[in-house]
């Protein structure tokens, strides 16, 4: 223990000199730690997007190879919806995050959206060759802050998408600046009233429930429901 | 937000630095004790207000107290209270050095002074009906009077057998305390007496005209009138008084809002003082980072919890549209290391270093109390509420009361 103490209250200047120096060093390292936390997600995005190009890439020459090689295997080799979802799921969290490197985020978005049409350009492809029927949504949305029910829809995508794992939904930001998608939403016709969604053909605008999206797209119940999911009665 | 952030971290940064830096010059600064024959006669009042619950263990803890009897004299102010505190004071009676007085109810202000009439001691201090003293602790906190330009001492205060989660937070509380008044001890920065145990120079106490009101905190009050008039005021961790504190969270909302209200008021009364180079560390940096530090909790307070309500309206739509609860999941990609985050963890790092440092200045214990966690989790949380209506009643200056 201490002491009893007694000082003249005198303000000693290399004190306060010192202290803002430490001060300064704190603020330096909590700084530079955040730089390099947010560098190593955008390394942690950029590899996954490699291994999706790399994917793709790989199914396409199994696809240009289609007639030597049995259907059953590319199927097998297509890139799982999930690994797709999460990415999105990370470039949103790093986009809400505002990260000081918010260039770097929209170049790895906009390389993810064309993931996304390449993905579902091929399996289009692959599903006529193959008889597969696999379940599109493509979700059209904006951050521009003119879309209240985006954050609504988005919800109840990522819940179809955690019920149906092998439901293949692919966002779209609206207002990126992407001649491919810019092409999509041409071809596709849709409007700027967001969200939209476009399934089997159709565009729907608007909120759309689970219950609304399970009646426009019968072929949900084709599909196998996760081990946790609760079945319904 | 972020001048705001790096404000904070530099004060707990100055705080440690100051610690370390005069902990190398401490033996210079101690003041060597007296030997008996040289001990000051001291009296100590205890006023009290409808106390009879608590006053028999703290006049009991005075009566053990090791001193002189013949310079020590207890003075029991019973200021109109409507119980049996009286009664169970002067059943203290045989002891010959304690005195009671009873007197009309006018405040802890009026009993001191009523007592400051009544002795001819050289040293005055007082202890609250609530708090029990250990032992020595008179022997430890006198001497310091020693130095000349010393008016005033006060004693390291814990709190008296926490029961409570909230007792325990408060008791993390006092260990912090504990490194705070000690370090603003050492750069000459005491702005607060407090009731458990602070001894003043009685000749001094009446130089400055005695105690008053002080906006219910007559003990800051007189802690800033003494140093305006350039005495010194010490600190004596090794002088221990447990002190009782509220059980309950509306007892200590109560007790907060009239410590942090008086602050206020005396801040303004005592401006001229506030960034004034003339009052050393005190004006330059400790009275305006005392003042800070109330918008500061405010201002993180309302942050977080606008962020929290934003969380929380996004989730429940969440549930609404997909009717489910999420699934809890960790994935480290998404653990927030903004740089907000980081510095506000870090910041909590510090204060941690800080109760670590009072516990062993108060305790000799090198392991801060186990409820550290939950004061650091929690007590950010629930300072702001009393802080705000503080500020609110003082900036209406509506007055608070004792009880």
């Amino acid at each position: 223990m201490e002491g009893p103490v007694a000082n003249t209250r005198g303000a000693r200047w290399s004190n306060y000199a010192v202290a803002f120096v430490i001060t300064a060093v704190i603020f330096a390292t909590a700084l530079f730690a955040s730089n390099y936390f947010n560098s190593r997600r955008i390394n942690d995005i950029r590899a996954t997007q490699d291994t999706i190009s790399t994917d793709i890439l790989s199914l396409e020459t199994q696809f240009d190879l289609l007639q030597e090689h049995s259907c059953k295997d590319v199927a097998e080799n297509t890139t799982l919806p999930s690994v797709l979802t999460s990415l999105g799921s990370q470039l949103s969290y790093m986009e809400a995050q505002g990260a000081r490197n918010q260039d770097e985020v929209v170049r790895l978005k906009r390389l993810y959206s064309l993931l996304e049409i390449k993905d579902y350009l091929l399996m289009k492809q692959i599903a006529t060759k193959c008889n597969l029927k696999p379940v599109f949504i493509l979700y059209f949305y904006s951050n521009t802050g003119n879309c209240t029910d985006c954050e609504k829809q988005g919800y109840v995508l990522t819940s179809l998408s955690e019920t149906y794992p092998q439901l293949r939904i692919y966002s779209f930001d609206y207002d990126l600046d992407v001649s491919a998608l810019q092409t999509l939403i041409s071809i596709a016709d849709i409007k700027n009233t967001l969200p939209a969604l476009y399934i089997n053909s159709n565009v729907y605008y608007g909120f759309q429930s689970v219950d609304d999206i399970k009646k426009v797209l019968p072929q949900l119940s084709t599909l196998q429901k996760t081990a946790t999911t609760t079945p319904e009665k | 937000m972020y001048v705001l952030l790096f404000l904070s971290l530099y004060f707990e940064v100055f705080l440690l630095v100051s610690f370390v830096e005069n902990g190398r010059n401490r033996r210079g600064n101690i003041v060597a004790g007296s030997g008996v024959a040289d001990l000051p006669t001291v009296a100590i009042v205890v006023p009290c207000y409808n106390e009879e619950t608590s006053i028999k263990t703290t006049l009991s803890s005075l009566a053990a107290l090791e001193y002189p009897r013949g310079k020590l004299e207890v003075i029991v102010v019973d200021d109109g209270s409507s119980d049996d505190t009286l009664a169970v004071a002067r059943s203290f009676s045989e002891h010959t050095n304690i005195r009671v007085f009873h007197k009309a109810n006018g405040g802890k202000h009026t009993a001191m002074n009523f007592a400051l009439e009544h002795t001819e001691a050289e040293l005055i201090g007082c202890l609250d009906a609530d708090s029990v003293v250990d032992a020595n602790a008179l022997l430890e906190i006198v001497p310091v009077f020693a130095h000349a330009r010393i008016a005033a001492a006060t004693p390291g205060i814990h709190v008296r057998e926490p029961h409570t989660l909230l007792q325990h937070m408060q008791n993390v509380e006092y260990h912090l305390s504990i490194f705070i008044r000690f370090t603003s001890a050492l750069l000459g920065s005491i702005f607060i007496t407090p009731g458990p145990f602070s001894f003043f120079r009685t000749s001094v106490v009446r130089e400055l005209g005695g105690w008053r009101h002080g906006h219910s905190t007559e003990d800051m009050e007189m802690a800033l009138r003494i140093q305006a008039a350039g005495h010194l005021i010490a600190n004596v961790p090794r002088a221990v008084v447990h002190t009782t504190t509220p059980r309950t969270l509306g007892g200590l909302y109560h007790q907060r809002v009239r410590w942090t209200y008086g602050w206020l008021r005396n801040a303004v009364d005592y401006r001229f003082m506030v960034g004034n180079r003339a009052y050393g560390n005190l004006g330059i940096i400790m009275l305006p980072t005392a003042l800070l530090s109330i918008a500061t909790g405010i201002y993180f307070f309302v942050r977080t919890a606008w962020y929290a309500g934003q969380s929380l309206i996004h989730e429940i739509v969440r549930v609404q549209v997909t009717g489910g609860i999420a699934h809890p999941s960790f994935d480290a990609f998404y653990l927030n290391t903004s740089v907000f985050w980081l510095l506000t963890l870090m910041g909590l790092a510090l204060i941690l270093v800080l109760i670590s440092a009072g516990t062993f200045i108060g305790t000799g214990r090198r392991v801060p109390p186990a409820s550290t966690p939950v004061f650091l989790l929690l007590y950010s949380f629930i300072a702001p509420i009393w802080l705000c209506a503080a500020l609110v009643r003082a900036t209406f200056r509506t007055g608070v009361r004792w009880r």
